[in-house]
């Protein structure tokens, strides 16, 4: 029968499954070239593993989707993890569509198939959505924590860069206390520009103590981050420079 | 003979003009539009905002915006339909305009360019479903130009390389499909790449799919829409990542320092007003009187502007002269030879050319004075200096202490990680000590939250370690993985010293002195005798045996593609031998002149290899030899340049107090 056009084997396949012949109406199924018309029933014959492949197969994202979403909704999240992670396709867009919907959802994910790295950025890209700074820290020590027992080098450098993070942060904070006067809002004169230093990188926290000539300070961050000497000349030739224009 | 050509732009743009038309015409009474804002510029493209009046829309709004106002009964959304987010934000303002309005209103939804199922299910979920009418707007294809179609899909590099989304190769199948469906199938289909090869295997997979819908049943179009075409010869498929430094590079061409410099969306850009002076001109629509940024539209129809648009910029200053100069001439002769009222009213007649011609030559003038501040800046010949020395072959490591002070200097971000992931690509990633410092030094110069940033650098293969640990790296066996430039600079002849800017004989004018990659590929299909004579020493023995241009196919450059990221495949599309001989006849001879080389881009191209691909195709037109006279059309899912490329995995989060 197969090889010639225009015969629908979907709706054979529908009757073969009426008549409660399962198997018969999945192998049937292979000839149907229309993985639109596929997967549905194969979907309805409960066949979930090739429903998911016959949509990845058609590259139609959309019935890809539809094919999890419903995965999603009938199966624990285990097993559900299960099923996608062995196609890579599925993973993606589990992963992309759960980044804009459902954080949880993609940390259970991340957990269960052990991606540390990628499981602690998520919880530094959740410590910048956080609105007060002491959420943050707590955010950023679980990113951090998250990779404490790996031995892969790219986590270790991770780790190191998000502990100079929290580091970096207690110290603008600091300044900030220090610098911007006393809570009441009043400010030394000459630090009218003296804004938050909070959420600033290292070089521009040097850059902007050197500039309101807090050059002690200014020291401290470099020693403190081992900023080379060549890096620090160069901040600090730019900040005179800016200095001198503002005032 | 002038047979309705493949890939016609007009028709394109004439066929989405009516459809979208068609659909409003569907909603009576006048309406209020919204519109995602990405889809604004297609639309601008497509049809004038006066048409969109006639036909009964009252006032826009952009979906991002969330501002629709109750003042008309009718709301009509025009949104993509392949996100979840904007799908999502739909149904929110459906339910807002519900709660707050005093009249009921009728919702109309056109999904661009189809209707999804998880569209369905998200807006049943929020309960909306039943009071939005919901069609189709099938726009694919926007033309950009008369040989530049592309998908406009803005997020196509981030969803391909970084979330690993296959939507817009599915969205390119389609769209390629449409065409085929309308001039045959391509007879060859050829590329480069993983993700070219996904969307030629799709392409012939929605092959057997039409041919199974084609049931006795429901009568369709005939077998013959499905033969191979006879007006086009083949589509070649490149992948992006097959070659990322091309896209990274600085451009050098006067479009690509413009994109690089201003931005070009949709065949617009935004200038500041103090540069190019504030006064509306004829011709331009819209009347924006006291704002800060001025929208120019660029496009080939300016000729003045399709003369500049491709050259190198180190002659537009000339060639700006010289148009100057011609327009002065012109005008001032013809003013003292007309005497006779007859001459006088010819000159008069044409006027308005001149004035036009005078109106464009004093935007590009000012145009290009801003463009060379940008050039003349000292950061900017530093970057070009170690581009330059990278693509040249120069060892990386010398580059280093440049990049460093760049970022000493507080550069922009993404000018030094394009400088960085130009380094990590043309070599294969690297050293692990070097890539470690410069990833603590970019941290500590712009802040920890590039740690993201970093790490989605490294998803999209841009920027990795030498040797590449088991992150990032695509499991593919090792021959592919990534593309190898030490060998491919020999054997391609990437790198041109000799490069002549002014009047260019090599493609590799767009970078002053690299020849695209990706560019060179498709020149070792279509062009394989002019490029074998460039690549002097291997092409004495070959250039003998392959003096058969119909050798097609990657054959004589098996060995380069060797070293190039990816799958290579070359597919022959052929149709049932009746139908076949039925068209031949009902075609005449049509012979291999004059068809239509299709090249799409997976994950988006640059305006300097379009430019590049422009110049081959001069060149295939003028000579009766090696082209035949062949046409090449550009498809791509969207145009990029390197900010974008490696702005789409820029963290834009940050601490806050």
């Amino acid at each position: 029968l197969h090889g010639r056009p225009g015969i629908s084997f979907e709706e054979i396949a529908r009757a073969a499954y009426d008549e409660g012949r399962v198997r018969l109406a999945t192998e049937l199924l292979n000839y149907e070239p229309r993985a639109g018309k596929q997967v549905p029933l194969l979907l309805s014959m409960k066949e979930d593993n090739i429903a998911l492949d016959k949509a990845i197969e058609s590259g139609d994202t959309d019935l890809i989707f539809h094919v999890l979403h419903h995965l999603h909704k009938k199966l624990p999240l285990a097993s559900f993890f299960r099923v996608i992670n062995t196609r890579p396709v599925a993973t993606a867009l589990v992963e992309s569509s759960a980044l804009d919907q459902d954080r949880n959802l993609l940390k259970d994910l991340y957990y269960q198939d052990d991606r540390r790295l990628d499981g602690s950025n998520l919880l530094l890209t959740e410590a910048l959505a956080q609105p007060s700074l002491s959420a943050a820290h707590d955010k950023l020590k679980l990113a951090s924590k998250y990779l404490s027992d790996s031995r892969d080098p790219t986590a270790q450098f991770q780790r190191q860069a998000l502990d100079d993070a929290t580091k970096l942060l207690r110290l603008q904070e600091q300044f900030d206390k220090d610098l911007l006067g006393s809570p009441g809002g009043v400010t030394s004169p000459g630090l009218t520009r003296g804004t938050s230093l909070v959420g600033l990188s290292t070089h521009d926290t040097i850059f902007h103590l050197l500039r309101q000539s807090h050059t002690k300070r200014a020291a401290k961050v470099q020693s403190e981050f081992k900023i080379p000497d060549k890096t620090f000349t160069w901040l600090r030739l730019r900040a005179l420079v800016s200095a001198r224009h503002w005032t | 003979m002038a047979p309705i050509a493949p890939f016609n732009a007009s028709e394109i743009t004439e066929k989405a003009r009516r459809d979208l038309l068609r659909l409003l015409e569907g909603i009576r009474g006048k309406k209020n539009l919204v519109l995602e804002k990405a889809l604004a510029g297609p639309l601008n493209l497509l049809v004038k905002f006066s048409t969109l009046q006639e036909y009964g829309v009252d006032k826009p709004f952009f979906l991002e915006n969330d501002n629709v106002d109750s003042s008309q009964r009718n709301i009509v959304f025009l949104v993509r339909g392949e996100k979840s987010t904007v799908i999502s934000a739909v149904a929110d303002q459906i339910k807002r305009v519900r709660r707050d309005s005093q009249i009921e209103h009728e919702f109309s939804i056109f999904w661009v360019p189809r209707r999804t199922t998880v569209s369905d299910q998200i807006l049943e979920e929020a309960g909306v479903l039943g009071e939005a009418s919901v069609s189709e707007w099938p726009l694919y294809f926007v033309p950009l130009a008369d040989d530049v179609m592309s998908l406009e899909l803005e997020d196509a590099v981030e969803d391909l390389y970084l979330r690993k989304d296959p939507t817009p190769v599915y969205l390119s199948a389609k769209a390629l499909m449409l065409q085929q469906q309308k001039y045959g199938l391509f007879p060859r289909i050829i590329g480069k790449g993983d993700h070219g090869k996904r969307l030629a295997d799709l392409l012939i997979r929605m092959r057997t799919e039409v041919a199974a819908g084609e049931a006795p049943s429901n009568t369709g179009p005939s077998f013959l829409g499905l033969t191979p075409s006879s007006m086009i010869d083949s589509l070649i498929i490149i992948d992006r990542d097959v070659d990322f430094p091309t896209a990274l590079l600085t451009q050098l061409t006067y479009e690509g320092l413009i994109d690089e410099v201003f931005n070009i969306s949709a065949n617009q850009t935004e200038v500041d007003s103090s540069i190019v002076g504030a006064a509306p001109q004829p011709g331009q629509t819209g009347s924006a009187s006291t704002s800060m940024k001025r929208k120019i539209v660029i496009d080939q129809k300016d000729e003045l502007y399709s003369t500049l648009s491709d050259v190198n910029f180190a002659i537009v200053g000339n060639m700006l002269n010289k148009a100057a100069r011609r327009l002065q001439s012109s005008t001032e002769r013809n003013q003292l030879a007309a005497k006779t009222t007859s001459e006088l009213r010819d000159f008069v007649a044409k006027l308005p050319g001149y004035q036009a011609e005078q109106a464009s030559l004093k935007l590009h003038t000012s145009l290009a004075e801003e463009i060379i501040k940008f050039t003349h800046s000292d950061v900017f010949t530093r970057s070009l200096e170690v581009q330059q020395n990278i693509m040249s072959g120069t060892d990386p490591t010398t580059q280093h202490e440049t990049i460093t002070e760049l970022i000493n200097r507080d550069v922009p971000l993404s000018a030094i990680l394009r400088l960085l992931c130009l380094e990590s690509t043309t070599n294969a990633g690297m050293r692990h000590k070097d890539l470690e410092a410069f990833k603590r030094t970019v941290i500590q110069a712009y802040g920890p939250q590039h740690i993201l940033t970093l790490s989605s650098l490294e998803k999209m293969n841009l920027l990795q370690p030498r040797g590449g640990s088991g992150l990032g790296v695509t499991p593919a066996a090792k021959p592919g993985s990534v593309t190898n430039y030490t060998p491919l600079r020999k054997s391609l002849r990437l790198w041109d010293d000799e490069v002549n800017e002014v009047d260019p004989n090599d493609i590799s004018y767009a970078f002053s002195g690299y020849a695209p990659l990706s560019v060179r590929l498709i020149q070792s299909i279509i062009q394989k005798q002019t490029l074998a004579n460039i690549i002097k020493p291997p092409s004495d023995p070959r250039a003998a045996a392959q003096a058969n241009p119909l050798a097609q196919g990657l054959r004589v450059f098996d060995d380069a593609t060797k070293y190039v990221r990816g799958a290579t495949f070359d597919q022959r599309q052929t149709g049932e031998e009746k139908a076949v001989k039925a068209r031949s006849m009902l075609n005449g001879n049509h012979n291999d002149a004059m068809k239509t080389i299709v090249v799409f881009f997976v994950g988006g191209v640059t305006r300097a290899e379009i430019a590049a691909l422009r110049f081959i195709g001069n060149k295939l037109k003028e000579v009766g030899g090696e082209g035949r006279g062949s046409r090449i059309v550009i498809c791509c899912t969207n145009v990029i340049t390197g900010g974008s490329l490696v702005g789409s995995a820029v963290e834009k989060g940050r601490f806050r107090a």
